[in-house]
């Protein structure tokens, strides 16, 4: 029956990982995919769709559709350095807290039940208010804000692990813990590190859509969330541009992170015992 | 009545947490780039007058040393003399007890919303569990959680009201309207319907999933099959050992819940000109309102906090259980 539930969840994988797949390309093509380059203006003002420009142009006459393609290359570039940075970061303590113990581990652990309690999106607004607004700010600052659920969770792991037979057997003929570590325990972990990388990289595409769309972008990048935020300064709500220049942006945000997402909750089954063992 | 050490240790837990942000509140401005008159004045900074540079570090306790700036920076905090916005031009406790209210209403309301169209999808869902239905909820669900909220909201607006009109735009009410009573308190609710559906609709994925995973676990217990094996009826199963045992971990989630619900507001409340703590937190990033941002952060992790430690204080008499373990 386990197997079963894992089946029915492959096909949202699957779709994640076409959506994937397709930003993938956008990003890596732009300059052959794009109609225009993204930054010059190339028509009039607020030009609704029709020849020559697919989505329209913006307040400033520059090729809506060809700023979604190039924007793509921002949002997955912060997602995967986002991810990778804040699962290294939370399996690395998280292992160190869970093999060490005693005060490290409680230092380790304190720190992280305080970022996960504080409020995230207003922590992220002060930081990049006050850091600066570049892309590797935002890259640290959701990294930071991200590490302590993945080292949470790596710890309990590594604590259930450490307590299994073999591993005290192992310990017991003189295995070191750098030899349990990387044969045993890095794989035990591997598909829950990559569960998380999964779930960090869909926070960090919907966590810098929203610092774009409050201003706190670098607005020079033309994020999709920076996309949005012209768009509101302009009211655009208020005119029928909002179904070319709200309603696409968005969307990308939004598959984007639910590609991320669906391809971290298969993932999951195969990292979270508990899931399955109920079936 | 002995005092349970479990508790005691908690609230220790809890004001450690509270002297944190505390320390952060004073480290921040501290360790940033930049002068600390650009903080407190904003870019206007290169106006001011030598004299008047003098009288706003000293107002600020900034030509201090460290210890003592500390000392006043603690005796502000606590006689709730937390500065002045220069943005807004008034005195920032004054700013944010007037948006804390709308801010505290809407959370709560959409808190309450979410968990209860939530459990009720989740209940269904773990009944079906590992059946197609089941499945595509967990993803249709999955999918909402992972809009952008603010675009959600742009998206609400721009069909129910601009295209379809029934609804107001922007704001938590009709400004210089003159309604009084009832007329006010229905102007009010019409505000709120946008907003509050918007966190809703964010929100109901994670009461689903909670509600989902605990009552499935639960379902697996030695003890539900024994109590079928015993022959229970029915509904003595499902409410005394089934419902009592998975509402533990959603309610936990519902009241550890507000710190997201705070996230989500900030960009809501933004995208609908709400006047909340939210809305003021955005005013302050985009006048560079350092001193204001900081605390409206301040104010709104306390809150959080202290929704976390009366959350841990009622699952004790929820779950008795915890309290035994020393």
């Amino acid at each position: 029956m386990t197997c079963d539930n894992r089946k029915k969840q492959l096909p949202p994988a699957l779709i994640g990982a076409v959506i994937l797949g397709f930003f993938f390309i956008a990003a890596i093509f732009a300059p052959n995919l794009a109609p225009h380059n993204p930054h010059q203006i190339v028509g009039a003002p607020f030009s609704p769709p029709g020849a020559g420009h697919l989505l329209g142009t913006n307040d400033i006459g520059q090729d809506i559709f060809s700023g979604l393609i190039y924007g793509s290359r921002l949002s997955l570039s912060l997602a995967v350095l986002t991810a990778a940075l804040s699962t290294a970061v939370g399996a690395l303590l998280g292992l160190i807290a869970g093999f060490l113990g005693k005060s490290i581990e409680s230092v380790i652990m304190r720190c992280a039940d305080f970022i996960l309690v504080l409020p995230f999106l207003p922590l992220a607004i002060l930081l990049a208010a006050m850091w600066g607004q570049g892309f590797f700010q935002i890259v640290l600052i959701i990294s930071l804000i991200n590490w302590p659920a993945t080292a949470r969770i790596v710890r309990a792991q590594v604590l259930k692990i450490k307590a299994k037979g073999y591993i005290l057997n192992l310990q017991a003929i003189g295995a070191g813990t750098g030899y349990l570590l990387r044969k045993h325990i890095l794989s035990e972990i591997l598909p829950l590190l990559i569960y998380r990388a999964m779930l960090s990289a869909s926070y960090a595409v919907l966590t810098e859509a929203s610092l774009s769309f409050l201003g706190l972008g670098n607005p020079l990048l033309n994020s999709w969330g920076s996309i949005l935020f012209y768009a509101q300064a302009r009211n655009a709500i208020l005119t029928s541009a909002w179904l070319w220049w709200i309603l696409p942006p968005g969307l990308c945000i939004a598959l984007l992170s639910a590609g991320f997402l669906f391809i971290g909750l298969y993932m999951e089954t195969y990292a979270n015992p508990r899931i399955m063992r109920v079936q | 009545m002995r005092t349970n050490p479990r508790r005691s240790l908690k609230a220790v837990q809890y004001l450690l947490l509270i002297w944190f942000v505390v320390l952060v509140n004073f480290l921040l401005p501290r360790i940033l780039p930049g002068s600390p008159l650009m903080y407190l004045a904003g870019e206007d900074v290169g106006q001011l007058s030598p004299v008047e540079r003098k009288e706003l570090l000293s107002r600020y306790n900034l030509d201090q040393t460290l210890p003592v700036q500390f000392a006043e920076y603690l005796a502000d905090l606590v006689t709730l003399q937390w500065g002045r916005s220069y943005s807004q031009n008034a005195p920032i406790i004054t700013l944010i007890r007037n948006r804390l209210p709308w801010t505290i209403v809407l959370a709560l309301m959409s808190i309450a919303f979410s968990a209860a169209i939530g459990a009720f999808l989740g209940i269904r869902a773990a009944i079906n569990r590992g059946k197609w239905p089941d499945i595509y909820l967990l993803l249709t669900v999955s999918f909402l959680g992972s809009l952008p909220a603010f675009w959600l909201g742009m998206l609400l607006i721009a069909v129910f009201g601009v295209r379809l009109n029934w609804l107001p735009l922007f704001g938590a009410y009709t400004a210089g309207s003159g309604f009084t009573g009832l007329q006010k308190m229905l102007d009010i609710a019409m505000h709120m319907v946008l907003p509050l559906l918007t966190l809703t609709i964010l929100s109901v994925g994670r009461y689903f999933m909670t509600m989902r995973y605990s009552l499935i676990e639960v379902l697996g217990e030695d003890y539900i099959i024994l109590a079928k094996a015993k022959g229970l009826p029915d509904r003595i199963i499902r409410y005394k050992y089934i419902m009592r045992n998975a509402l533990l971990p959603f309610f936990t989630v519902l009241m550890m819940d507000l710190g997201f619900v705070l996230s989500g507001a900030t960009v809501v409340e933004t995208v609908f000109a709400y006047p909340g703590l939210g809305r003021l937190m955005f005013e302050a990033v985009a006048a560079r309102d350092y001193l204001l941002l900081q605390y409206s952060f301040f104010v709104s992790a306390l809150l959080v906090i202290l929704f976390n430690y009366l959350a841990d204080r009622l699952y004790l008499y929820l779950d008795p259980r915890l309290g035994e373990e020393t």
